[in-house]
């Protein structure tokens, strides 16, 4: 019986260790080709993949530390956008004024960003502790299907809240760097998409080593892995789960923030980065962080050729068709379960 | 050193322990017996935080800990080795001693630990990079005694650690016990090897239906009549 299971499994797990690296190495040789023939590809699928790496990563962690399937992470993306939009208000206004000011002109949109970051943080902190925990003490059955259904209950609130607020209008920058584009492989980028990259690439970055390297970081992958293990090492599950919950939210909002310019703010601008950080989730394996990143730039660069060759409309049909293709060969996810080890080292 | 008087505790419909009353003095190890589902790792679990304490109490050093949240234990410097290990599968052992050491604040007594830790258990040593996940049972055991040795505690309370594995690797498990309680480690073992555990350890409390049945050293329990006739097959 046991070597039966065994003659089964061994070679059907390799098979799909094979099939992820295979789907990986496809992407990189297309990446590989496009950066020779149509630079313009490679230069989109790292822009807009990095945005939502800093999304999908926040909701896979999210997921992967405490089970909750967050439907209100769009609305993180959305309050991120708002809150810079506020901030940049008076400083562009100020600098419109006073158009020699360079200094204005350069610094003006940093400020809105970092503290629609912080603000998305202390959201994240809030919904923590007001509404998760409270659940939490009084029951975890049914958990996933329970916070699933308080996560939507949140984004329909924040959404009509802010309708309530702040209007149904559209509310936008046209650029934050208000700058000639440079000409990147020969194709001409926004300063703006520029900064979006560098935002992106540096939050990444911290935010690995943090997970990896890091104290808290480690104790936050130990809380996944273990929650019972994790206390016995003295580790507070609460103070592990504001932490993860507010740095979640802050990325999204960050995000928000930094593509205002591309996502003009308005009550429901979450909907779609919220679905598609949800596809990269499911493509890579639900709660696996690093796969998560890595899915970020599979799905964007699903996207762009779909803009690219097949035009505009199709811009969420072929990533969905393409996941679901996937799925039905591995339906744990690229990098789910098996290979789940091989990213976490 | 740990006091624990009357303690009656268990789950939401099944109350488990029925008033257990025993302590732990400085040094000594110490091993609670009995049969299945007599309360051994519920009596840990309640000291450890895991469970709540209905009536009674449980005092460290003098300090209330019942009702204390299971971190708080921890760092009041209880360390608790469950029965299902509870390791991260998806670390290495370097890592899993790592989180072991998460309230530890000196970077130099980590490294002095992991070293301690590596001395006691050489196998991990050697494959400290190896994730706890592909572990064997063995291993695993070693690595959840070392994960709660990290934090240097000053009791460390042990579940069932001969569970599930073959007679070798049991005597090493309870041999690497011995030669913790001989550096200096406070004990308090859950076992249900009973001939084994009582040649090894200081004094031994049986456990039957919730409560305390015998108290003794391991010599005079290995005399007892009791002990013989449901435990030794003698």
């Amino acid at each position: 019986m046991t070597t039966a299971t065994n003659l089964r499994t061994v070679p059907l797990a390799r098979r799909f260790l094979t099939f992820t690296w295979g789907v990986v190495a496809l992407v990189v040789l297309v990446l590989a080709i496009a950066l020779i023939f149509q630079p313009s590809i490679f230069v989109d699928t790292l822009v807009t993949g990095g945005m939502w790496a800093l999304m999908a990563g926040g909701l896979a962690l999210v997921f992967g530390v405490m089970n909750i399937p967050n439907f209100a992470h769009g609305e993180m993306f959305m309050i991120g956008g708002l809150v810079s939009w506020v901030i940049y208000q008076p400083i562009r206004d100020a600098f419109l004024n006073d158009p020699k000011n360079m200094f204005l002109q350069v610094v003006g949109p940093i400020p809105g960003i970092l503290v629609a970051a912080v603000v998305g943080f202390l959201v994240g902190v809030l919904l923590e502790t007001v509404l998760f925990r409270a659940l939490r003490k009084r029951s975890r059955d049914q958990w996933v299907m329970n916070t699933f259904l308080l996560t939507a209950g949140v984004s329909v609130m924040l959404v009509n809240g802010d309708r309530m607020v702040f209007g149904n209008d559209y509310r936008g920058v046209p650029r934050y760097w208000d700058v000639h584009s440079l000409q990147i492989l020969g194709v001409p980028v926004a300063v703006d998409r520029i900064a979006v990259f560098v935002i992106a690439m540096i939050s990444i970055g911290v935010f690995s080593y943090f997970l990896q390297r890091t104290r808290t970081g480690r104790a936050m992958r130990a809380v996944s892995q273990d929650e019972t293990g994790a206390q016995m090492a003295g580790i507070s599950l609460n103070r592990i789960f504001m932490l993860t919950m507010g740095l979640s939210c802050g990325l999204a909002a960050l995000a928000g923030a930094a593509l205002l310019s591309i996502f003009p703010n308005s009550p429901d601008v979450g909907v779609q980065p919220l679905y598609l950080a949800w596809y990269v989730v499911i493509l890579a394996g639900l709660g696996n962080v690093q796969g998560a990143i890595a899915g970020a730039f599979i799905v964007s660069l699903l996207q762009t050729l779909a803009v690219t060759y097949l035009g505009l409309g199709w811009v969420d049909v072929a990533p969905t068709a393409v996941i679901i293709l996937i799925l039905l060969f591995k339906p744990s996810g690229l990098f789910g379960s098996e290979v789940k080890g091989v990213w976490e080292q | 050193m740990l006091k624990i008087t009357g303690l009656e505790s268990g789950y939401e419909l099944l109350q488990v322990l029925w008033g257990v009353d025993l302590h732990v003095d400085e040094g000594e190890f110490v091993a609670l017996l009995g049969p299945n589902g007599a309360g051994k790792t519920t009596t840990l679990r309640a000291i450890a935080g895991y469970v709540p304490a209905l009536h009674g109490s449980v005092t460290f050093r003098g300090q209330q800990i019942s009702g204390m949240s299971p971190n708080k234990v921890s760092a009041a410097g209880i360390g608790y080795v469950s029965e299902a290990l509870n390791l991260f599968p998806s670390m290495s052992i370097y890592e899993n001693l790592l989180v072991g050491a998460y309230t530890v604040k000196d970077k130099a007594k980590i490294k002095a630990n992991i070293d301690l830790v590596y001395e006691l258990f050489p196998r991990l040593h050697e494959r400290s990079g190896q994730l706890a996940g592909t572990l064997s049972g063995g291993e695993r055991k070693m690595l959840a005694i070392g994960r709660g040795l990290m934090p240097s505690p000053s009791l460390l309370l042990v579940d069932e650690p001969s569970l599930g594995l073959a007679p070798i690797p049991t005597l090493a498990a309870f041999d690497a016990l011995k030669q913790l309680s001989k550096r200096g480690v406070t004990i308090l073992l859950v076992e249900q090897n009973v001939n084994t555990t009582l040649r090894i350890v200081d004094r031994a409390y049986v456990l039957e239906q919730g409560r305390i049945v015998l108290e003794g050293t391991g010599e005079q329990l290995l005399g007892d009549t009791h002990v013989q006739e449901a435990y030794l097959g003698i």
